[in-house]
């Protein structure tokens, strides 16, 4: 099994996040099958192997598929329509996260690079303790 | 091996209404119960199906609607899986009579959506999506199919208007379901021409917030016999979770919907062809065009066909009727309760019990039921007649 895991792992999210914070997105990518994972997890999910090394990804992509939330969660309610998108970033992961542009002046195929930002106040109102030094990432279009 | 059958079934209304959940946990029992001995001279376990202690601040279903029902010192206990919440409840029963541990168990759901309004319901559902990444970009339900459905409408013929088709289909079977949330048809314009919630998805493509309790009795089929009631088998369980990032997960291929299908095809030993009858999980109009292609119904990329008459569908379309009850769309989608109510929708189908809406002829169901977005976990089950052995 894995060996132990604290909080300065990347195989942990305090461990990832802190990575982002300093504006490295780390993904897990596993030794048997390469299947990338984000964030990096102890375990791959395509082939259940434990031997998944931590390598700062591509923070450059294209968007698979995308919306916009007009009914957002309490918290967001300012913010809304936002733009999400499903990003295919460029060493092979794929993660979801907001779109700094309208919904119409987005498309399937659109070229994104990922960016960090600290917490709002109104998302740190609805943050859990442990969350509120996380940043979020925001895709910028390219 | 006993072979396990539902025995009896109830639900509470559906939609906006005035009672908290265990109330209408009660007012499922008493129909499920009518004409037969009181739960407490019959029912060994108890599994609830149940979303979200957001609603009603309150967990502990399994004791509590345990003890609304008359049963004290059996095992009972909340089954969680957002909207799967019920069909993992009516599996529990169902491999606790198989395996010969009980002889009758109630698998039940209920969900108290309205008691906090559209963004309370919003807030409690975004529960079921990573907390990590997903939550935290703030996503919602509807966001996350609409993913699905940008991606679907992308890769394939279908549109927008495909996609109306099937809420407008669905909702003109709800109308000849008296216990459906919206038993109204409506047309084409209205799903167009609705509000944006989720691009592509407008308030019409959407499953309603709602109230709701079901249950079912699933005994073994000698108890059911000698209770003297219409029988329905249970021929197939098969259950699968796939990642809870719908990232990390193909879009359009919904393997875990597929897996959980074929399980269930198999222990019942037929295919997809065999099915009359699905309850598929269209809690937004693009999953039953994506579930119709998982569980071998429709060739890829003509799931969106679901809304024809079955001579008007693709080549390799089987001749499956979808969503007779009028699906999550228009029958009503009250989360922790909705597998229930696709097992009572097949019960009233394969017992003749169904009315108006009866599919003349109908004798192998298949009920699938997600939870998260799309395949985060699903369900299937087979159901079928006594007789089709």
């Amino acid at each position: 099994m894995t060996d132990n895991l604290d909080a300065t792992d990347p195989r942990t999210l305090p461990g990832f996040f802190d990575a982002l914070a300093d504006g490295t997105l780390l993904g897990g990518v596993c030794t048997d099958c390469e299947q990338v994972l984000l964030p990096p997890r102890p375990a791959c999910y395509a082939c259940g192997s434990r031997a998944v090394d931590v390598e700062p990804q591509a923070r450059e992509g294209q968007v698979f598929s995308y919306t916009a939330v007009h009914t957002p969660p309490p918290g967001f309610a300012a913010d809304a329509p936002y733009t999400i998108a499903v990003v295919e970033l460029a060493d092979g992961g794929r993660l979801l996260g907001r779109v700094a542009a309208d919904y119409a002046d987005v498309a399937i195929g659109d070229s994104v690079e990922l960016t960090v930002r600290e917490l709002t106040a109104a998302e740190r109102e609805v943050a859990l303790d442990y969350e509120v030094d996380w940043p979020v990432h925001v895709f910028e279009p390219r | 091996m006993p072979e396990p059958v539902i025995a009896s079934v109830g639900a509470s209304p559906l939609g906006r209404t005035d009672l908290p959940g265990r109330d209408l946990f009660s007012v499922a029992l008493a129909e499920a119960f009518d004409g037969l001995p009181d739960p407490a001279d019959l029912v060994e376990a108890v599994y609830v199906g149940n979303q979200s202690e957001s609603y009603e601040h309150q967990i502990m279903h399994g004791t509590l609607l345990a003890e609304w029902a008359g049963l004290r010192y059996v095992p009972a206990e909340r089954v969680e899986g957002c909207a799967a919440a019920g069909a993992l409840a009516l599996r529990h029963a169902v491999k606790d009579v198989r395996n010969g541990e009980h002889e009758a168990v109630l698998a039940c759901g209920v969900e108290k959506m309205t008691s906090a309004g559209t963004s309370g319901a919003t807030d409690a559902l975004s529960a079921a999506f990573d907390r990590a990444i997903e939550q935290r970009s703030g996503v919602t339900a509807p966001s996350q199919y609409a993913l699905l459905a940008q991606r679907y409408l992308h890769e394939t013929d279908a549109t927008e208007r495909d996609l109306a088709e099937i809420a407008v289909k669905n909702h003109a079977n709800a109308a000849r379901n008296p216990r459906a949330q919206f038993p109204e048809e409506i047309d084409v314009a209205t799903v167009l021409e609705s509000d944006p919630v989720a691009p592509p998805l407008k308030l019409f493509d959407c499953a309603p917030v709602g109230d709701g309790a079901a249950a079912v009795l699933v005994t073994t089929a000698e108890l059911a016999a000698d209770l003297d009631r219409p029988q329905v088998r249970v021929a197939g369980s098969g259950a699968s979770a796939n990642n809870i990032a719908v990232a990390e997960r193909d879009m359009t291929d919904i393997a875990g919907a597929r897996i959980a299908a074929e399980t269930a095809y198999e222990e019942a030993n037929i295919d997809a062809t065999a099915v009359d009858i699905a309850e598929v999980h269209d809690a937004f109009t693009v999953c039953e065009a994506l579930l119709a292609e998982a569980v071998g119904f429709a060739p890829p990329g003509t799931g969106y066909q679901s809304h024809r008459a079955p001579a008007e569908r693709a080549d390799g379309w089987t001749d499956v009727q979808l969503s007779p009850s009028g699906g999550l769309k228009a029958r009503g989608h009250p989360i922790g309760a909705t597998g229930i109510l696709q097992a009572l929708e097949a019960y009233e189908q394969l017992t003749g019990a169904a009315g108006d809406r009866a599919v003349e002829g109908a004798e192998t169901a298949l009920l699938l039921n997600e939870g998260g977005v799309a395949d985060a976990v699903t369900v299937g089950h087979v159901l079928t007649t006594a007789e089709a052995r």
